[in-house]
């Protein structure tokens, strides 16, 4: 349940992104990366990734013009992920940052494939790409230093103090 | 691995039905894009099975067109042949027409009711001949016919174009004959093969192999004065005869034009002289 509403929460906020007004590269991030590097990282029973696959349905129903490539880049994203945490132990920041980058390649890449037989094809745009894999990575990076921080205890922790 | 390859197939199927979900909401000038990947698709077959027609139609024409090539090629190979046998016995035939008439010529009593015939069958071993004119005549019976070579017999039946003639190596057939010089007659009869008998040769006479014995006309049939047979053999015997042995000067296996003398007769012969 939690992860359905943190998935809400950041396709509701990768929407507010691209308002106008904020600056052009604030929608280059994806936002939802974050969800998928925190499964493949933190979950250890090996099962294929659905909630990857529904959060990519949940992407391209609030972004994309049709509904279905997104599924595929996300949940491909997730495999991928998945893959390597098992190859990985580290699960540092430095990890989320890396595992992010590599997601985000990743969903680039298959989305491309996936809307080129559809004639929907986005262009290569080598700049607006290394900016996405760029934020994103240092988005994920953020999630894994936040979470590393386990900022609920610490908060729990303050409040038994005042409580005294 | 099995968990591998079932994870595999799962994945590729969802991918495949997010592809078709997806393209099912793409909308082209065409239509769906669907329909596009379909045509897409299914135009290869198509076209494939379109070309693999034309290709068995081409080849089954290609195959009618060849058996049909050699067909023609083999007739046409035929048509050749015969021709080519055609012209040579053209040659042939205008060879013999010329012996004939050379033949023909010098000779006056010959030439006014003379026909050339064609030989169209003959039997050897018969003795019998069937010539062919180029027109319908009537050919007397007992006409003589003749070739550059030489006396070939005469005709015993005449009716249209065919005219039948008794040669002279037949086993009935007897031609009155004699030496160029007139020093000695005889009777040339037919034996039924290549060689004739020369009889009534007196044993006095001179006569020797290679002598060639021309028509007396004392038949009362052939004219005289035309090359008949050669001698081949002689001999001494207890008769008061020689016995005589000749062949045909001419070749009668390869006689083609005969010249038909219908209008002589010793009456006609008697008043030109």
């Amino acid at each position: 349940m939690k992860s359905v509403a943190l998935a809400l929460l950041a396709l509701f906020a990768q929407r507010l992104l691209g308002l106008p007004g904020l600056p052009s590269w604030s929608s280059e991030i994806l936002l939802p990366m974050a969800l998928i590097v925190a499964l493949s990282l933190k979950r250890h029973e090996r099962r294929w990734p659905y909630e990857a696959l529904l959060l990519g349905l949940g992407w391209d129903a609030v972004l994309e013009p049709v509904v279905g490539p997104g599924g595929i880049a996300w949940s491909a994203a997730a495999l991928c992920l998945s893959a390597a945490s098992r190859l990985v132990a580290d699960r540092s920041p430095k990890a989320w940052l890396g595992f992010g980058a590599v997601g985000t390649v990743v969903v680039l890449v298959v989305q491309w494939l996936a809307l080129l037989p559809l004639g929907l094809g986005t262009s290569w745009n080598p700049p607006s790409m290394l900016r996405t894999v760029l934020f994103t990575a240092l988005w994920c990076g953020a999630v894994g230093t936040i979470s590393r921080l386990d900022l609920p205890t610490h908060w729990r922790a303050y409040r038994a103090r005042k409580l005294r | 691995m099995v968990i591998m390859r079932a994870s595999f197939l799962r994945t590729a199927l969802l991918w495949s039905l997010l592809e078709i979900l997806a393209a099912w909401q793409v909308r082209t000038a065409d239509g769906p894009i669907l329909l596009t990947w379909l045509r897409a698709v299914i135009h290869p077959v198509v076209a494939t099975a379109d070309r693999v027609g034309d290709l068995t139609v081409d080849v089954g024409l290609g195959i009618h067109d060849l058996q049909r090539v050699i067909t023609d090629n083999r007739r046409l190979r035929l048509q050749l042949e015969e021709i080519r046998a055609r012209e040579l016995l053209l040659d042939e035939d205008l060879q013999a027409l010329r012996e004939a008439s050379r033949l023909a010529g010098p000779t006056s009593e010959f030439e006014p009711g003379a026909r050339v015939a064609r030989c169209a069958f003959r039997d050897l071993s018969a003795g019998t001949m069937e010539v062919r004119t180029e027109s319908r005549v009537v050919i007397p019976r007992d006409a003589a016919v003749m070739t550059k070579g030489g006396l070939i017999g005469r005709v015993v039946r005449s009716e249209g174009r065919r005219h039948w003639l008794q040669m002279l190596t037949h086993v009935t057939a007897a031609v009155a004959v004699r030496t160029t010089d007139g020093s000695l007659n005889g009777l040339a009869l037919g034996t039924g093969t290549e060689a004739l008998t020369v009889a009534y040769v007196p044993r006095q006479g001179h006569l020797a192999r290679g002598v060639v014995l021309v028509t007396s006309g004392g038949d009362g049939i052939f004219p005289p004065g035309i090359p008949a047979v050669e001698v081949i053999r002689v001999r001494e015997t207890e008769d008061p005869f020689l016995e005589v042995r000749a062949v045909p000067t001419v070749n009668l296996k390869t006689v083609r034009v005969v010249l038909i003398l219908p209008d002589w007769s010793p009456e006609n012969s008697g008043k030109e002289q």
